[in-house]
C-alpha cells in the first residue's frame, strides 16, 4: 500500500513536471508591464466564467502584463455560479448572462464599475451596447464579453431551405420531418421557440399565451419523435445523425465550419438574443485589478484570441469584420454575424414566478 | 455424468466485461482523436495530450486531487483507527451512540452532506477552499475507515491484549504489536476506500471549495459544455496510471515469490 501511494504520487508529480514546463516555454506577446501590487495593492483575482469560454493563453498574458495571479474557475451553469455565490464565495470577476446580470442588480450583489478603466467601449458594436439597456440600463455594472442568438441548424441534403425559410420556427412541427430534429432541451429555449412561433413576446406573462405555447409544444412532441438534447446537439449535428437542430448561434458557428452541408437560419418571427457580460461583485477583494481585466479581456487582442478559440461572437465591430473578412477564420459562416434588425427579436428577462411555471409545464411536455 | 458446458454463462460473462471495459475503451480511443468530436474518429494524434498538459487548469486540477486524497487518506485512517479501538474498549451506550453518529454521512446522500457542510462553514464564516474542502474530505472518510476495522476488532480475542501486557508489554506495545497487526487487513482496506472515495468525489468537493479550488471532477463537470477530448486525456491518463499500478501490484510479488524460491532451489544444491 505504501509503495502504491509512493508510486501514485512520483508518477503523478513527474507528468505534472512536464506539464508545468511545457506551460512556461510558451512566450506571449509583452507590452509594458504594471505591477498590480504596487498600483492596486493586491496581487491576485479570483475570476469566474463559463466552462471551455476563453482562450487560456490569455489568463497568461495578463497575469504577465500586470504581474498578477488569475485563480480561474468555471461553472456549468449561470444558476450553479449563483448558488456558490451565496454561499460566500468571493469572486472579483464573473461572466454571467444577461438574465442573470439583471437579478444580481436587482438584488444588489454587484459593484459599478469604474467608467475610467474601461477604454474599450467605444470599439464595441453599437448594437450590444444597446442590448446591453435591456438588463443593466446605463451599462453601469457590465461590460459584455460574447454575444450571439439562437437558430435553426439545418442539413441543407436533408431538409429544404425553402421549408426552414417559409415556415420559421414551424418547421419544427412539419411532419416531413418526423423524427429527424433536435431539441433543445431547457424551459427557457424551449418555451422561447413556442412562444415566437405563435407570435408572442417569449418574457410574456399572459396565460392565455402560455397555455397556447404548451398546447404547441405538446402537439410537437405528439407528432415529431423530437429528441431532446443540450450540447449532444454540436457533435450530432456535426456528424449529420439528425436534419434539423435548435442552436446557439456560437456553437452553430462550429457546426457550420466542421461541416458544410449545415446551413443557419434565425426565423423571420424572432428569436432570443443574449450576451454574456463581465461584473464585478460586491464581495470582490481587488475590484481595481477586476476592472483592468475587464478592460483586458474587453481588448482587440483578447476578444480575437477568445472568439477564435471558442467561435462565439465577439463584441467588437473591428474583431468581428476580421472574423468574416475573406480570409478570415469565419468568411461567410452565417451563424457568426448576431441580426442586428430583426424586430421581433427580445432579450430574455429574469422572472422569479414565470420560470418556476415554466418549468413545471416543460417537464409536463416531457413526461407525455 | 459429464457437465454441460455453461455456455449461457460464459456469454454472460462477455457481456458483463464489456459493459465495464468498453466505456473505458471508447473514452481512451478517443483521446488520440484528430478533430474535436468524441464521436466521429479522423485521425490519429496526442495533441489532446499536449493541450491537457499546458493547462494550468487541468494541471492544478490534479495536484489538488490527489494532495487532498493523500492527506484525507492518512488522517481519516489514523483517526478512523483509534476510534475503533476506542469503540471496541467501551461501554454500549457510548458505541451504539458513535456508531449511530458514523452511520449518518454513509446513510445521507451526498448532497445533505455537501450542503450541510456549506452551511457550517459559512455560519461560521469561513471562507471555503482547500482547507474547508479537506476537512470535509476527512470528515466523510473516516465512516468507511471505521466501518471495515470494526468487524476485525469484533472478531479479535480480548484477552490477546491482556495477556501481551500480563507478559510485560506496555499498553502502547499492545496496541503496536498485538492489536494493530491483526486489524492490518482492515486498516489497508479503509484507506484504500478512503483514498478512492476523496480521489473520485463531486458533490460534497463542489459545495465545500472555493475560488481557484477545484479537483479533477469538478473541472470535468464545469467543462461539459463543448466537451473536447483533452478530457478524454485526463481520463485515459487516469487508466494508463491505474493499469500500470494493478500490473506492478500483481507482477512484483510474483518475481519476488520466483526469486525466493530460486534462493531456496541454489541453497539446497550446495547442502
Amino acid at each position: 500500500m505504501k509503495h502504491l501511494q509512493k508510486f501514485t504520487k512520483a508518477a503523478l508529480i513527474s507528468t505534472m513536471a512536464i506539464g508545468m514546463t511545457a506551460c512556461s516555454s510558451k512566450s506571449t506577446a509583452a507590452t509594458e508591464t504594471i505591477d498590480a501590487q504596487e498600483e492596486y495593492g493586491c496581487n491576485s483575482i479570483n475570476v469566474y466564467n463559463a466552462g471551455e469560454y476563453i482562450d487560456l493563453d490569455m489568463i497568461s498574458a495578463f497575469e504577465k502584463q500586470y504581474n498578477a495571479r488569475v485563480n480561474y474557475d468555471t461553472f456549468d451553469s449561470n444558476e450553479t455560479m449563483y448558488t456558490k455565490l451565496l454561499g460566500g464565495s468571493s469572486y472579483d470577476v464573473i461572466i454571467p448572462s444577461d438574465y442573470m446580470i439583471e437579478r444580481m442588480i436587482s438584488e444588489d450583489m454587484l459593484q459599478p464599475l469604474n467608467k475610467d478603466q474601461q477604454t474599450n467601449e467605444a470599439d464595441y458594436d453599437p448594437a450590444v451596447l444597446k442590448m446591453r439597456d435591456a438588463y443593466d440600463p446605463d451599462g453601469k455594472y457590465s461590460v459584455p464579453y460574447f454575444w450571439g442568438s439562437v437558430g435553426l441548424v439545418y442539413d441543407k441534403t436533408k431538409v429544404s431551405e425553402e421549408d426552414v425559410k417559409k415556415e420559421g420556427w414551424n418547421v419544427l412541427k412539419d411532419t416531413k420531418y418526423k423524427g429527424n430534429l433536435y431539441y433543445y432541451d431547457s424551459q427557457r429555449d424551449g418555451f422561447m421557440v413556442a412562444f415566437k412561433a405563435l407570435g408572442y413576446s417569449m418574457n410574456t406573462e399572459n396565460q392565455d399565451e402560455i397555455t397556447a405555447a404548451y398546447n404547441w409544444l405538446r402537439e410537437m412532441n405528439d407528432t415529431m419523435e423530437p429528441a431532446y438534447v443540450t450540447d449532444e446537439v454540436i457533435d450530432g449535428m456535426v456528424n449529420s445523425t439528425k436534419g434539423i437542430a435548435i442552436m446557439y448561434s456560437g456553437d452553430a458557428a462550429y457546426v457550420l465550419s466542421e461541416n458544410e452541408n449545415m446551413a443557419w437560419y434565425e426565423p423571420d418571427q424572432g428569436t432570443n438574443i443574449w450576451s454574456d457580460s463581465m461584473v464585478v461583485p460586491k464581495n470582490a477583494g481587488c475590484p481595481e485589478l477586476a476592472n483592468e481585466f475587464i478592460n483586458f479581456m474587453a481588448s482587440y487582442d483578447a476578444q480575437k484570441a477568445n472568439s477564435t478559440a471558442v467561435g462565439y461572437t465577439s463584441v467588437r465591430s473591428d474583431v468581428e469584420e476580421e472574423m468574416t473578412a475573406k480570409d478570415g477564420d469565419y468568411y461567410e459562416n452565417d451563424a457568426y454575424t448576431v441580426r442586428k434588425d430583426g424586430s421581433k427579436d427580445e432579450v430574455f428577462h429574469y422572472n422569479e414566478k414565470l420560470t418556476k411555471a415554466l418549468s413545471d409545464l416543460w417537464n409536463k411536455v416531457k413526461v407525455q | 455424468m459429464k457437465k454441460k458446458k455453461p455456455i449461457l454463462s460464459s456469454i454472460y460473462m462477455w457481456i458483463v466485461l464489456a459493459f465495464f471495459y468498453l466505456p473505458i475503451f471508447y473514452v481512451v480511443f478517443f483521446s488520440f482523436n484528430e478533430s474535436k468530436s468524441l464521436s466521429n474518429f479522423t485521425g490519429f494524434s496526442t495533441k489532446w495530450y499536449e493541450a491537457m498538459f499546458e493547462n494550468r487548469s487541468i494541471m492544478e486540477a490534479i495536484l489538488t486531487t490527489v494532495t487532498i486524497a493523500v492527506i484525507a487518506t492518512a488522517v481519516s485512517t489514523v483517526v478512523g483507527t483509534i476510534t475503533a479501538i476506542g469503540m471496541s474498549k467501551s461501554k454500549k451506550v457510548v458505541r451504539e451512540a458513535i456508531t449511530q453518529t458514523n452511520n449518518l454521512p454513509m446513510l445521507n446522500p451526498d448532497i445533505v452532506t455537501a450542503i450541510g457542510f456549506m452551511l457550517f462553514f459559512t455560519s461560521l464564516r469561513i471562507s471555503t477552499g482547500y482547507v474547508t474542502m479537506l476537512l470535509a474530505h476527512i470528515a466523510f472518510c473516516i465512516p468507511y475507515v471505521i466501518l471495515s476495522i470494526m468487524p476485525r476488532l469484533r472478531r479479535l480475542d480480548p484477552n490477546m491484549a491482556e495477556a501481551a501486557m500480563d507478559l510485560g508489554c506496555t499498553p502502547w506495545q499492545a496496541m503496536w504489536k498485538v492489536i494493530i497487526p491483526q486489524i492490518k487487513g482492515g486498516i489497508i482496506a479503509g484507506a484504500l476506500v478512503a483514498f478512492s472515495m476523496s480521489f473520485d468525489d463531486f458533490v460534497i468537493s463542489l459545495f465545500t471549495t472555493g475560488p481557484g479550488i477545484s479537483n479533477i471532477s469538478i473541472y470535468v463537470y464545469s467543462n461539459v459544455k463543448r466537451v473536447n477530448p483533452t478530457i478524454n486525456a485526463l481520463s485515459a491518463i487516469i487508466v494508463y496510471v491505474v493499469t500500470f499500478i494493478l500490473i506492478l501490484v500483481n507482477v512484483i510479488p510474483m518475481i519476488r515469490d520466483k526469486r525466493k524460491g530460486k534462493k531456496y532451489e541454489t541453497l539446497t544444491e550446495v547442502h
